[in-house]
């Protein structure tokens, strides 16, 4: 059976290789200063468990706000991204809308032509949206690759089943909602776990619409704790400064925050992960 | 297809990467540096005298004689916190005009906002004008700007770090179309009504200047060396490791001081110390027959690099820095896993203070700089300006008024009562006093200061003893007047150079390539095919670029 052999060994590495940085961040984040200074960094062997970096996490505020308005993002950014995907998809999905076909062409430019940096940092401050939590949902309410996932399931379903609900007497969004979302819970799962994990990985807008401390996600404030104390990178080598002088926070401190910015997709995960063979397939066969 | 996420960051770096709009995308890193130059720029060179023309009167203000007096660009010392602080401004700078936005940088957690920050309100109650700021992660910095300046968006005051302006595309452009022409503000003796920005070094008003104009406030350098190799002198001594003096005992002290069954290797980063151990210039020097010559033209780089690779090679540098350049060198460092890597002499005394607490023992120390095979070393440095801080454009006389009147206020110097408040808060509140009366910040003053108001202002440096690190004055300025007269002089001091696209673009390739060679993934011989390579694609051009700028300045 060397085989079969073989095979739990390449299984368990690559099982190792995801679970022991996990594992090593959760050991750190519990560990305490003196086991953090015997290992050089992050610790792999738990002496004890020492939960002040979570205790210095939570009672200093800015964590727990980040993490409210990150929850907040999620939520609010999920369901609005699912409604306009859903609708739009719906009605590019429909052969006879208007203009459905010159519609669809518009949003899958956008694959290819991207509207670049100034310029959406343009239209977002132009809408009066810098600095506002709405800068890190509308700029990416509608991911077109979602779009384009939901419509090809949409079409999977059998046009005769709509035609008889239309003889019932049964308008668009009748039919939308009472027959066509229902058969596809799996596609909507998936693409809402993709929207959400995406909200709250939201990053990148926040380093350049928000401006004030209290309106930051959660990526942002990680991303100060994990890098703070570390010089800034000149050409390529890190130099420290003058004038430079943060109180850096303990290792323990800056995985306390990791673990809990990655707990979210770990409890959420499992949820849905059994709707997403289905989900994902349809968008793969059929699009 | 990989799922298009909102909010998808990867896509838009690569989006960027394609698009050359800036070092967008790596975080902290800045392995797109230089691309964002945009093509075709020829750079240009304003010459000195054009510059001499507009800077501020230098106006030395001595609020306490120092115990250890600097000299140039070495900052004074003192050795005791004074026991009566000065009133340096009697007047508050605020003329009633709307809050003031403010952008700086911050490497750390954000601080609470305005309206939830005790210093903030004391500070602002100072000044007699509401200050705004906001204070943007450091590591980041320059995709903010170049979406801001490509917007036209900017605050009212702006702080820039030198190294993130050279990653904007048409920097200069967007100084002249953003921000405040400062000359006839601070030109000659009109800096007078604002002393402590007159009593800013010239050195550093010096790179303050584009296109002929004084444009920003500097924050000087507290220290013109770029580097120091940082050696653990608590572990050298008890084990017999004398500090080394040459090369050669640089190596053997590396052979015997790594152990990787205990977990020690003896180095992290060294290659820009050793390049200067071995007599390299840190970019170009004038032959003596005339025309420049760049490192990598230089035997002694060359030399730098084969010593240096063979310390790689031999396994003597830490596994974490030989992998990849996000090693944590500090925490390494701190813990003794290595005994001696390469940072900016700002990395000192804060390393020495946090450490010595839970280890009594602990003493980093620079190490003196020496020469390889009897020659001389050269130190790298300048008095580059830390950041700038500039005035958004159309403001109306009295508001830029305002602005350099708090700009003032910042700035103002060691022994003033205006100085404790913005590096240490309100006492009882931000900061303790020690039987010496060094303040001590409170978990409050950690939490709520992120230098504010500090990055914004410049300051006169100085090196205050502290009594976590009773000797670190004596050591600084020490190591400082020992190796000032070895530093290398900047041929193109008080030029303001913008660079050619083709010269800047080049950089960062190479310099990734030398790395390689450095590890051991390349042949120490290639160092040549890249001298060329480099010469060929932007290296003769920018030599070109410098070669002229010099004749045009008479040197």
């Amino acid at each position: 059976m060397p085989g079969t052999l073989a095979k739990a060994v390449a299984l368990t590495l690559l099982v190792a290789a995801v679970l022991v940085p996990l594992w090593a961040v959760l050991v750190t984040s519990l560990a305490s200063r003196g086991t953090i200074d015997d290992a050089g960094g992050m610790v792999m062997v738990p002496r004890e468990i020492d939960p002040s970096a979570y205790i210095t996490i939570f009672s200093g505020g800015d964590v727990t706000r980040a993490v409210w308005i990150s929850t907040l993002v999620t939520v609010l950014g999920t369901t609005l991204s699912l409604v306009l995907t859903v609708l739009a998809a719906y009605g590019l999905s429909r052969p006879g809308s208007v203009a459905h076909r010159g519609l669809l062409f518009y949003f899958l430019l956008t694959f290819l032509i991207f509207p670049g940096l100034v310029p959406s940092y343009l239209v977002v401050t132009g809408l009066g949206l810098k600095d506002n939590i709405w800068s890190l949902i509308l700029p990416s309410a509608i991911s077109v690759f979602n779009l384009v996932v939901i419509r090809a399931f949409f079409m999977n379903v059998p046009a005769e089943l709509l035609d008889s609900a239309r003889i019932d007497g049964a308008g668009e969004l009748r039919i939308l909602t009472r027959i066509v979302l229902p058969l596809s819970r799996a596609v909507i799962a998936v693409v809402g776990l993709f929207y959400a994990v995406g909200y709250w990985n939201a990053y990148f807008n926040a380093v350049l619409y928000i401006d004030s401390n209290d309106k930051f996600p959660i990526q942002r404030v990680l991303q100060s704790y994990i890098l703070a104390g570390q010089s800034p990178n000149v050409s390529g080598t890190a130099v420290s400064l003058p004038g430079v002088t943060a109180y850096p926070p303990t290792l323990a401190v800056k995985m306390a925050v990791v673990v809990v910015t990655v707990i979210p997709a770990v409890i959420i995960y499992p949820f849905v992960q059994r709707h997403f063979t289905k989900g994902m397939i349809t968008g793969a066969v059929k699009g | 297809m990989k799922p298009s996420l909102p909010g998808a960051s990867t896509d838009r770096r690569t989006m960027l990467r394609l698009l050359g709009l800036g070092a967008a995308a790596t975080v902290g890193g800045t392995a797109l540096a230089g691309c964002s130059k945009e093509a075709g720029s020829q750079g240009s060179a304003t010459s000195a005298d054009a510059i001499k023309a507009v800077l501020p009167t230098y106006q030395r203000v001595e609020l306490l004689k120092p115990d250890i007096a600097g000299e140039g660009p070495i900052p004074d010392g003192y050795l005791s916190y004074p026991s009566q602080l000065v009133d340096a401004v009697t007047e508050a700078p605020g003329r009633g005009g709307p809050p003031i936005k403010t952008m700086s940088p911050w490497w750390g957690p954000a601080p609470p906002p305005l309206g939830r920050n005790a210093y903030l309100a004391a500070v602002n109650g100072k000044l007699g004008v509401e200050v705004d700021p906001s204070l943007q992660d450091g590591n980041t910095y320059a995709d903010k700007l170049n979406a801001m300046l490509g917007a036209r968006d900017v605050p009212d005051l702006l702080c820039a770090p030198n190294w993130e302006v050279d990653k904007v595309a048409r920097f200069s452009d967007a100084v002249k179309a953003l921000f405040t022409d400062l000359t006839d503000h601070l030109k000659g003796d009109a800096a007078a009504k604002y002393p402590y920005l007159a009593s800013l070094p010239s050195g550093a008003w010096e790179y303050s200047v584009w296109g002929g104009r004084l444009y920003a406030v500097p924050f000087p350098t507290d220290g013109p060396f770029a580097y120091a190799l940082f050696h653990r002198r608590d572990l050298l001594d008890p084990a017999g490791l004398a500090a080394p003096t040459t090369p050669e005992e640089l190596y053997e002290f590396g052979k015997k001081a790594t152990d990787p069954a205990k977990g020690v290797w003896a180095f992290g980063s060294v290659f820009e110390m050793v390049q200067q151990f071995f007599g390299c210039q840190q970019t170009w020097r004038k032959k003596p027959d005339g025309g420049l010559e760049h490192k990598y033209e230089n035997p002694a780089f060359a030399a730098a690099l084969e010593f240096t690779a063979r310390l790689f090679a031999e396994g003597l540098v830490h596994p974490d820095t030989a992998a990849s350049r996000g090693a944590d060198e500090k925490q390494l460092f701190k813990a003794g896993k290595i005994l001696m890597y390469q940072d900016g002499l700002g990395a000192w005394q804060g390393m020495q203070s946090e450490r010595v607490k839970e280890l009594s023992t602990f003493d980093m120390q620079p190490l003196p700089v020496f020469g390889a095979s009897g020659g001389q070393p050269v130190i790298w440095g300048s008095e580059k300006p830390v950041f700038w801080t500039f005035l958004k454009k159309d403001l109306a006389p009295e508001r830029v008024d305002e602005l350099l009147g708090v700009l003032n206020w910042c700035a103002a110097p060691f022994g003033s009562r205006e100085f404790e408040l913005r590096e240490f808060g309100a006492e009882g509140q931000h900061f303790s006093r020690g039987a010496d009366g060094t303040p001590t910040p409170t978990e409050l003053g950690r939490k709520e200061l992120g230098a504010q108001y500090t990055h914004i202002g410049g300051r006169v440096p100085v090196k205050v003893r502290s009594g976590d690190t009773p000797e670190y004055v004596q050591d600084y300025i020490g190591y400082y007047r020992k190796h000032i007269a070895t530093m290398e002089k900047d041929l193109f001091a008080g030029i303001k150079l913008e660079l050619p696209a083709n010269w800047s673009k080049n950089l960062q390739p190479t310099d990734d390539k030398i790395r390689d060679i450095v590890r051991g993934r390349r042949p120490v011989g290639d160092i040549e095919q890249v001298r060329k390579e480099f010469m060929d694609t932007g290296g003769e051009e920018g030599r070109a670029f410098h070669e002229k700028a010099l004749a045009d300045n008479g040197r």
